[in-house]
């Protein structure tokens, strides 16, 4: 138990990192501002309770923010799908329920179900964020540009680190 | 009764989600007014640390750039000096005299992490409060307009970029003195907009824009960029400018952060207009 925790300390850490230090600063367009932090709370176990996701959500988001000078949009953002994640696992939940020695990962859930579930997510985030970042009607092509090309990169990096940061769990 | 409990339950998930919610878009939109206090941003010890260390790292990849700049504008400095002068008539100048007064110092500093993606964009500077940067000084590289500092920590600052919304930093058209606000729509990180320009001023594109000076955080003259468009809207009599900027803010390393020495006194002057309303 102990253990478990000491890792998701050590990943919360290192994608903070990531995000605010590496990703933050790939300015390559304006329409691509991709994130990556949401693939911890991506990541968390089936069953974790609506509480505890909410405030690692909170933690994680407000300490992102604290890299990108966006003062609590982050955390916002990042709270929102904290929030809907246990509701909506509820719903796609397999007959049997979850194993509880699984993760959502690509390497545990395989690929088809990881793009549906994470896809949904990262759309919810990115829209949220860029809605209230922008937060204009009359740019409201300029919030769905935005959305969907970071939406595209910030799935294929949160793919390329499922395979570096995650193994299959043991069986 | 099991089933009420399930629902405060319910509810005490949501509420906390609530509270939280309106915790941190209250942080954000107050954010947007920088005389606010501002928690968590890359001014605050623990993460400047690791911005430092990021840019102690990744400097090393623009410095040869850099350093072109630097000797080019040492160049153009250093055929300023009065050595660089052939004197035409005798000793017309005096060093000491009562003319000239120094109005603005600037202080060097370098940028140790930067956006230009967002709709507000902020640098963060490797100098602060111990080098002697306080809230609300102007910040220019040597092409030109930069922004203006909104937070410092003992060796961190923020820096608020002209490409952020409601930027409202006064400008001017150099060649006859119209003035207007700048501001910025979000799209492009070189084009920035001036709106509501009278259709019966002379403008034509390729005109050069400079700053105003009027509030005090800049000089006057301090380059801005080009006019690059002339919009006209059905129904408006005026025109929407689009100006491009001289800086290049994808690749700005080396800022100087104006203190304007008569700040205080011109406060001080305004704050009496007010007072006499």
């Amino acid at each position: 138990m102990n253990n478990t925790w000491l890792k998701y300390g050590l990943n919360f850490i290192l994608i903070v990192l990531i995000q605010g230090l590496v990703v933050n600063n790939l300015n390559i367009d304006e329409f691509l501002n991709p994130m990556v932090y949401p693939m911890l709370i991506l990541m968390l176990p089936f069953e974790l309770s609506l509480i505890a996701s909410l405030i690692i959500s909170f933690l994680l988001g407000i300490s992102v923010d604290g890299f990108s000078n966006t003062f609590g949009l982050h955390a916002s953002a990042a709270m929102l799908i904290g929030y809907l994640r246990p509701t909506v696992l509820r719903y796609i939940k397999p007959r049997d329920g979850y194993d509880s020695s699984l993760l959502p990962s690509i390497q545990d859930m395989g690929i088809p179900w990881f793009l549906g579930y994470s896809s949904l997510f990262l759309l919810i985030h990115h829209a949220w964020f860029f809605t209230f970042e922008i937060l204009r009607f009359d740019l409201i092509l300029l919030i769905l540009a935005k959305t969907f090309f970071s939406l595209i990169f910030s799935l294929l990096l949160i793919i390329l680190f499922q395979f570096i940061f995650y193994k299959a769990s043991k069986k | 009764m099991r089933k009420l409990f399930k629902f405060l339950k319910k509810f005490r998930d949501f509420l906390l989600f609530f509270v939280l919610q309106i915790f941190v878009l209250g942080l954000f939109f107050n954010s947007k007014n920088y005389h606010k206090a501002q928690l968590f941003n890359t001014s605050s010890e623990l993460i400047g640390w690791f911005v430092e260390k990021k840019h102690n790292i990744t400097k090393h990849f623009s410095l040869a750039d850099e350093n072109k700049k630097l000797s080019e504008e040492n160049a153009g400095l250093l055929d300023m000096l009065p050595e660089s002068f052939y004197q035409l008539q005798g000793d017309l100048w005096y060093i000491n005299d009562k003319l000239y007064k120094q109005q603005y110092e600037r202080i060097s500093a370098e940028v140790i992490n930067s956006t230009t993606n967002n709709r507000d964009n902020y640098f963060t500077l490797n100098k602060g409060a111990a080098g002697g940067i306080k809230k609300g000084m102007g910040v220019t590289s040597k092409d030109g307009l930069i922004g203006f500092v909104t937070d410092v920590s003992d060796y961190c600052a923020i820096v608020k970029t002209i490409l952020s919304e409601d930027i409202n930093i006064p400008v001017k058209l150099k060649k006859n003195d119209e003035h207007w606000l700048l501001k910025w729509d979000g799209f492009t990180d070189e084009i920035a907009q001036v709106n509501g320009v009278n259709r019966d001023i002379d403008i034509v594109v390729g005109d050069t824009i400079i700053t105003r000076g009027g509030n005090g955080m800049f000089p006057v003259g301090v380059p801005v960029g080009i006019v690059s468009e002339l919009i006209s809207k059905d129904g408006k009599q005026t025109w929407d400018v689009n100006i491009k900027l001289s800086v290049n803010f994808s690749g700005v390393y080396h800022v100087y952060v104006i203190n304007n020495l008569f700040q205080e006194e011109q406060a001080a002057l305004e704050a009496r207009i007010t007072a006499d309303e």
